[in-house]
């Protein structure tokens, strides 16, 4: 019921960013609350749509084969200063990446702040989880150069795993002399997954038939930390994430002919610690990036015959650059790895390697049009078993085309 | 050691000078609504302010941005440490994270000199041939 309250606003936020995107003027709107002395209210929002195709599987959808257009995203979003040092934000965001997402409206993060000085601030309510350089804004297509984020740390199809908790944070700068400065978030909250959502549909496509029932609702403590050097625009990032309680239970096909069980139920409790490390370095027109991502997923799953423990590793990084010719002309490039399960054990099917090229035009403000491509060996991101059933080591490609507007 | 002491104090007055005079950026001066309370920054805060580093002034009130773009883009890069393109994609993953609110355009000098003695907070860098009404300048140090 509260879903439903919470799905039916933002669908109709959303619905009025659309309105606002097509028949008001393209820029930023500002509106007075009742009057000039009430705080005003800022609104800005995105929609982009996307295209993929593929040469050998299906990738991220379940047809890209033949192309896609599976690949949309939309927000609404909204912000007032109410009292001094006080700032209230909300995000009304929808998506479809194959099968996550399917346009559901959510609430993507609804926060008020409280900034005690520039040393600390409080933050709480849903808010946007700090990850590297991208986890907080890997929907917002706009504020980066490719299409596609190195999907072994910013899968797509996991964003309402990965990016908001609903809990709190605190957050601040603190000058260190002439060593430049150190920001910091630090964040605990709870996640909130969805039995038909991004995440599921990973699990369920490991089980071969079997499916997931419900989600405990996880709990995550975690913190990023930025340090700006005095060198302007370089500056590196630690984080490090742990999800408790991250347990769920599911059901599996038995295969046994009646009168037995054709499933039974099973319950699966997990921890997962996560560890990043990032670099950036923006130099004159030149951005360079390059990240390492780090999870190490420990399982115990019980069912009536006793409970069985597993480990699987994952690890990613990439590194990048990205270069602006004018003001409506950047092109980037990355490459990255993705690795799951013990190295020793590494396979075409547990490893990926992809390298990209992008070009984003920028025809106007509020207008972008982004077209990229990939050269990827290995199928350890594909998940969609039913979809490719024979797979091998060769190279295949991707084509990603996406378009976004935004005011 | 005569000569010696005839140098020393050029440097020390070098110094002294330096410390104390306004900074140039280039092109363009500081404006700010007249209800901030601050007459002058130093470079260091104003580069804050500019990456959202410091977002209110001491009494409270929201820092508001003006942008004038294509007019003060070289001042702009001096007071932030970005070009333009790195400065708006910066704003707008602050703002669609939730963490900040992009800065306000302005089309014209005269519209950007309004839209500031109209904002609470709000600061901006301004051509120098531009005149200041309603508006006050903030010397940087």
């Amino acid at each position: 019921m509260k879903k439903n309250i919470i799905g039916r606003l933002t669908q109709s936020l959303l619905f009025a960013s659309s309105v606002g995107l097509t028949v008001c003027q393209l820029d930023a709107a500002e509106l007075k609350l009742l009057g000039t002395n009430m705080p005003s209210l800022d609104f800005h929002g995105f929609v982009s749509q996307g295209f993929m195709v593929t040469s050998e599987y299906n990738y991220l959808a379940d047809n890209t084969k033949s192309g896609s257009f599976e690949f949309f995203e939309a927000g609404l979003n909204v912000s007032m200063n109410p009292l001094p040092r006080t700032h209230i934000t909300a995000q009304g965001f929808m998506y479809d990446v194959g099968d996550s997402g399917n346009y559901q409206p959510f609430l993507d993060y609804a926060s008020i702040e409280y900034t005690f000085s520039d040393y600390i601030g409080v933050r709480g309510g849903r808010i946007r989880k700090p990850s590297g350089i991208y986890n907080h804004i890997q929907d917002v297509d706009l504020a980066r150069t490719y299409v596609l984020l190195p999907q072994g740390i910013y899968d797509a199809r996991w964003r309402d795993f990965t990016t908001s908790v609903d809990g709190g944070e605190f957050f601040g700068n603190i000058p260190l002399s002439k060593a430049g400065d150190l920001s910091y978030e630090v964040y605990a909250g709870f996640l909130n997954i969805a039995t038909d959502s991004g995440v599921a549909n990973f699990i369920n496509n490991r089980l071969m038939g079997g499916y997931v029932t419900s989600f405990d609702p996880a709990t995550e403590v975690g913190s990023q930390i930025w340090w700006n050097t005095p060198i302007n625009g370089l500056r590196f990032g630690a984080a490090f994430g742990y999800a408790f309680n991250f347990n769920y239970d599911f059901r599996e096909p038995t295969g046994a002919p009646p009168p037995f069980a054709s499933s039974i139920s099973l319950r699966a409790k997990s921890s997962l610690p996560v560890q990043q490390y990032s670099a950036e370095y923006l130099w004159k027109n030149w951005t360079f990036q390059a990240e390492y991502y780090n999870v190490q997923v420990s399982q115990d799953t019980t069912s009536p015959f006793g409970t069985t423990h597993s480990f699987v590793p994952q690890e990613a990084w990439y590194g990048g650059a990205a270069y602006r010719f004018n003001k409506w002309l950047e092109a980037g490039g990355y490459y990255t790895e993705f690795y799951t399960g013990a190295p020793a054990t590494v396979s075409s099917d547990s490893s990926q390697k992809d390298a990209a090229l992008s070009f984003r035009f920028d025809p106007t403000d509020w207008w972008i049009i982004k077209v990229e491509g990939h050269v990827i060996r290995g199928t350890a991101l594909l998940q969609d078993n039913a979809s490719n059933p024979i797979r091998n080591d060769d190279a295949w490609f991707m084509l990603a085309v996406k378009t976004t507007f935004s005011f | 050691m005569k000569s010696f002491l005839p140098k020393l104090g050029l440097l020390a007055a070098f110094l002294i000078i330096g410390a104390f005079s306004a900074m140039a950026l280039d092109g363009a001066i500081v404006i700010a609504n007249p209800n901030v309370a601050a007459d002058s920054l130093t470079a260091d805060a104003l580069k804050d302010i500019y990456t959202a580093k410091t977002k209110y002034w001491a009494n409270g009130q929201p820092i508001i941005i003006v942008l004038l773009p294509g007019k003060t883009d070289a001042a702009l890069q001096q007071a932030s440490g970005m070009d333009g393109s790195q400065f708006k994609t910066f704003w707008q993953r602050l703002t669609f994270s939730g963490r900040g609110s992009e800065p306000k355009k302005a089309d014209d000098t005269a519209a950007l000199v309004a839209l500031v003695a109209s904002t609470k907070g709000a600061i901006a860098l301004m051509p120098l041939d531009a005149a200041l009404t309603g508006v006050k300048e903030i010397t940087i140090q």
